[in-house]
């Protein structure tokens, strides 16, 4: 049997990966698949303590967690294209209007 | 069909109009949400219609519910209108009554309350005087306000009074009560400042509502002291002691469970199980054990509660020492001066002793207390009202000086009589104020009475209405007032406080003063309005009698001062010593506190009735000679002395009492100004250096410059931002794991 | 050393794979395609833990569904590989640092932990994980969750559409 703290340090990992790509890459397309990888990281933490605790409570978690991720990358998506017709650059450097 | 079987079978029965009672106060509230949001534009006739076919209703339904009361079931046998006693065991009723429980009202922990109501004989008068003479009051209004632009929101006012007053009446606890006690010093405020562009006007609401607020806190204060009573109670209490109220521990506790500590019904029978008995049994000399009163006496706390409750009631009713707004709320417009002030609010003390009559026979220091203040302010008013001239501040002091009568009735235990001179002075005062207003109308809004006089023959009904409430007012037999203040005398003379004997005399004598003053002032008025030339300085050349819709209400008020009479009597009329007919009507609702005073030694009630020779004689011989001696000083006297300095005596007296006796200048040294004093100083150090300059500009100052540093971490880089995040997100785990690991 | 074992060390180890690729690859279909494995991966080290719906859902939704949405904007754009790298700044390398110093914290956490899973029955076993035993959970006690989310899946979709259309 796999001792599920490796299914958490995996999933520690994965976050880790995806919070770096977030704060280092400036493609905005390439932080928001990151963003999918912290997501899924979150979803092996919860699919993991089900596992452990013998609870399906976990899995409808998961269920749950990608359901909203679907909706949030339809609108991440929409968000960029937007913002690629009106700026014509989906880098994040370009996009500094919360400065004003 | 006899006229008893004809009370008996109501129209509506009691178990049927009873979930129905909120109707009676919800009717007017209705009626006042509607002229003060839709008056403006529905019109004057609609407005007035609005407001008095509300007051209307709510006194069908007030009837309807004063009827079911006595309603005879014939299937079931009863004989009468009965609910089961929640705080009693199964066969203990309620009768000549009807309540109906709407539920929690709200909760927190164990404390409880409901919104419930409750219709027994005392609430019962009291709803058709309120709805009754409310409504003669409205209509009087539909004249006496015709030329006012603001007519709707006089009635949107006038509406919300009526309704906030029946709560008072209907409530069965004391929350509730609260409620009322608060929604008519809100109305009274709102109609005292009507014509709030003059600034006198407005600050008399204002002073008014501040001086009934000190009123109102210490009514908290008891309410929470009473509170704590029952919660102490149930701890220490024993069998012995709910054998004595009649009722079980279970019943009582589960009752409290569900109906919250406040309730009336509850507290009487907190009453009855503190009379003292058995050595084992909790009394009212008994140490409170535990809780915050720890170590008071149960006796101590109730007699702290009844005073803070006579504070509360001294500010509503007007009582010394905050009488000082009542004379001032007279800048209200009269019909106001004539329900509010007069009728129905200023009785709400006293209607709240009598409810809670079961504790107050408790504690004989605060019978007595009640009794001194009402005998003393009573006094104090009447000499001031000697040297009033304007007609509705003389009218006022003799408002506070019937209700210190009243007080007279309810601190020395006999309260039918209070309740039945609290019903006649709503006549016969009502008549009075509206007679003034009939009056004042008449002669271009004149109030000094020496510029009035010789209205007799051209304001004929006014005169006559005015005549019989004076001689009502001033105890001239066969006139109700003469009967229902008797009867309080006669009370106060013969029952006795435990240890106070000497109160009884002290106040049966004051009392004679005050009938012989009362007698004196009233003639005054009334001779100087009514009879004699009238005065070269009146406004008007020739009064006017006023329109229907204002002698009619007067017409009414005051037959009902001739006719309220008949229940100082016997069912048999000339039986001299048959029980009143009023005191056996209400013998249901102070039912706990005869069986309290029965039982115990604090307080002696006397049940004899006034006799012709002495106690009508002596009462007459009194009104009359104050009377006279009106009637010989401004008859004869001053009429003789035209153009005549004033004799010493009066240049002696005079000044004190038109100066009300420097009362509201000794209210301005010892509390106004320090207070002010008080305010000066906060508003100095507190307000303006504490709060204004550092609090308020320094944290402007700090927060300008903070972010006036913080500037430059705006980049607007979206990754700059997630990277702060992510090193707080750091350093919480390794805070948590730091803490993890120790 | 048993079978398990095996598979989620290969398992584990593509995943992290590819997901390296997904954040250090400079073009962005690189990483698009790099992240479908990543699921893939995913998936299977769901099936070790039992979870055989939420692995299907995976491999449905996210590998499905989500990705193709993904590669569709990338090609919609005409993105490409960047042409310059990014400069190093201050937020950047703190944040990198940042994220490294998170995962040393949270392996000594975790390594703390008791790792035992719970041991089922055989009943348990044969149901834990299932359509079934999840659909009885999400339409029984966690329905009005469940509506919401539909409720959302709608309100993002109506969204997406207002968003990224040029003209309304």
């Amino acid at each position: 049997m796999v001792p599920i703290t490796y299914y958490l340090l995996l999933a520690a990992a994965l976050f880790c990966m995806g919070m770096f790509g977030v704060l280092v890459r400036r493609n905005a397309l390439v932080v928001f698949m990151s963003v999918e990888l912290m997501l899924n990281a979150a979803n092996l933490t919860f699919v993991a303590f089900a596992r452990m605790r013998g609870d399906n409570l976990g899995h409808v978690s998961a269920f749950f967690v990608i359901a909203v991720a679907a909706a949030e990358a339809a609108i991440g998506l929409a968000i960029v294209i937007a913002v690629f017709r009106s700026r014509g650059s989906i880098l994040l450097e370009d996009l500094r209007t919360m400065k004003h | 069909m006899t006229l008893v079987e004809f009370f008996r079978a109501a129209p509506v029965a009691p178990d049927i109009l009873a979930p129905s009672l909120w109707l009676i106060i919800a009717l007017p509230l209705l009626g006042a949400f509607i002229c003060g949001v839709f008056g403006k534009m529905m019109g004057r006739a609609n407005v007035q219609l609005v407001a008095c076919a509300a007051v209307a209703g709510s006194f069908v339904l007030s009837l309807l519910a004063f009827w079911a009361t006595s309603h005879h079931n014939p299937e079931t046998g009863r004989l009468a209108a009965i609910f089961p006693n929640p705080f009693g065991i199964e066969r203990d009723f309620v009768r000549y009554a009807l309540a109906y429980d709407y539920g929690t009202w709200f909760s927190v922990g164990d404390f409880r309350v409901n919104f419930g109501l409750m219709v027994d004989h005392l609430s019962g008068i009291l709803l058709l005087i309120i709805t009754g003479v409310g409504f003669l009051i409205h209509l009087y209004s539909t004249s006496y306000m015709e030329h006012d632009a603001a007519y709707w929101r006089f009635f949107a006012y006038l509406n919300l009074f009526v309704a906030a007053m029946l709560t008072l009446v209907l409530a069965d606890n004391l929350i509730l009560l609260f409620v009322g006690w608060e929604g008519v010093g809100m109305a009274s405020y709102l109609l005292i400042g009507f014509w709030y562009d003059d600034p006198a006007k407005a600050w008399a609401g204002r002073k008014a509502f501040v001086t009934n607020r000190i009123g109102d806190f210490a009514f908290l204060i008891g309410t929470f002291l009473l509170v704590l009573l029952v919660s102490a109670f149930t701890q220490q209490s024993n069998a012995a002691d709910y054998n004595n109220a009649g009722t079980t521990a279970q019943h009582y506790t589960a009752a409290l469970e569900k109906k919250g500590p406040v309730t009336f019904k509850g507290l009487e029978k907190m009453a009855e199980g503190l009379v003292d008995g058995s050595a084992d049994k909790v009394d009212l000399s008994t140490p409170i054990e535990a809780g915050p009163l720890e170590g008071y006496t149960f006796g101590g706390v109730m007699t702290a509660a009844m005073l803070l409750f006579l504070l509360g009631a001294a500010g509503k009713s007007a009582q010394l020492p905050l009488y000082v707004w009542l004379p001032d709320a007279m800048a209200g417009p009269t019909p106001v001066s004539a329900l509010i002030h007069a009728a129905t609010m200023v009785t709400a003390g006293v209607y709240l002793f009598s409810r809670m009559s079961a504790l107050l026979v408790l504690s004989p220091t605060a019978m007595a207390t009640i009794a001194i203040i009402g005998a003393l302010t009573s006094l104090l008013a009447a000499l001031i009202a000697f040297a009033q001239d304007d007609i509705k501040k003389v009218l006022a002091y003799s408002t506070v000086s019937q209700l210190g009568i009243m007080f007279m009735g309810v601190g020395m235990g006999i309260f039918w009589a209070a309740v039945f001179h609290l019903m006649t002075h709503a006549f016969f005062k009502a008549c009075l104020f509206l007679g003034a207003g009939s009056v004042m109308h008449g002669n271009g809004d004149e109030t000094d009475i020496k510029k009035l006089g010789g209205l007799r023959k051209e304001m004929p009904w006014t005169w006559a209405t005015f005549l019989v409430a004076t001689l009502a007012i001033t105890g001239i037999i066969p006139l109700s007032g003469f009967f229902s203040k008797d009867a309080i005398l006669h009370g106060v003379h013969h029952n006795h406080l435990q240890g106070l004997e000497w109160v009884s005399s002290l106040v049966y004598y004051l009392g004679l003063l005050i009938a012989a003053s009362t007698a004196f002032y009233m003639t005054r008025v009334y001779l100087l309005t009514f009879e004699g030339p009238r005065s070269k300085e009146a406004r008007v050349a020739h009064a006017h009698e006023s329109a229907w819709q204002m002698t009619l209400p007067l017409v009414v008020l005051a037959v009902l001062s001739v006719v309220a009479a008949r229940y100082a009597f016997g069912i048999d009329l000339f039986n001299m010593t048959a029980q009143p007919v009023l005191d056996n009507f209400l013998s249901p609702v102070f039912s706990a506190t005869k069986r309290i005073t029965d039982a115990s030694a604090l307080v002696a009630l006397d049940t004899s009735r006034p006799q012709l020779v002495p106690d009508y004689l002596k009462a007459w011989a009194v009104a009359l000679a104050g009377g006279g001696a009106a009637a010989f000083l401004y008859l004869r006297y001053f009429p003789s002395r035209v153009g005549l300095p004033d004799p010493a005596f009066i240049r002696a007296v005079r000044p004190l009492a038109l100066n009300k006796f420097y009362v509201d200048e000794l209210y301005e040294l010892i509390v106004i100004r320090p207070v002010k004093f008080m305010s000066f100083l906060l508003f100095r150090v507190v307000d303006a250096l504490v709060i204004d300059t550092v609090a308020v500009r320094g944290t402007a100052w700090v927060t300008a410059r903070v972010g006036s540093a913080l500037r430059y971490v705006q980049s607007g880089d979206a990754q700059a931002y997630a990277a702060v995040m992510a090193i707080a997100l750091l350093g919480g785990m390794a805070y948590a794991l730091i803490q993890v690991m120790q | 050393m048993n079978i398990e074992l095996i598979l989620f060390g290969a398992f584990a180890l593509l995943t992290l794979l590819s997901a390296g690729t997904v954040i250090f690859a400079r073009s962005p279909i690189n990483s698009a395609m790099a992240l479908v494995s990543t699921f893939f991966f995913m998936a299977g080290i769901y099936v070790l833990l039992w979870a055989h719906t939420v692995a299907v859902m995976q491999v449905l939704v996210y590998a499905g569904a989500i990705m193709v949405l993904f590669l569709f904007v990338i090609m919609l754009l005409n993105l490409g590989e960047s042409s310059t790298r990014g400069k190093p700044t201050v937020a950047r390398v703190a944040g990198g640092a940042a994220t490294v110093g998170l995962f040393a914290v949270l392996a000594i956490i975790l390594l703390k932990l008791p790792a035992e899973p719970a041991t089922l029955s055989t009943g348990a076993q044969a149901s834990f994980g299932t359509i079934a035993t999840m659909g009885q959970v999400i339409f029984t006690q966690w329905l009005f969750p469940f509506e919401a989310v539909s409720l959302l899946l709608l309100v993002a979709m109506v969204g997406a559409v207002v968003v990224a259309k040029s003209r309304i």
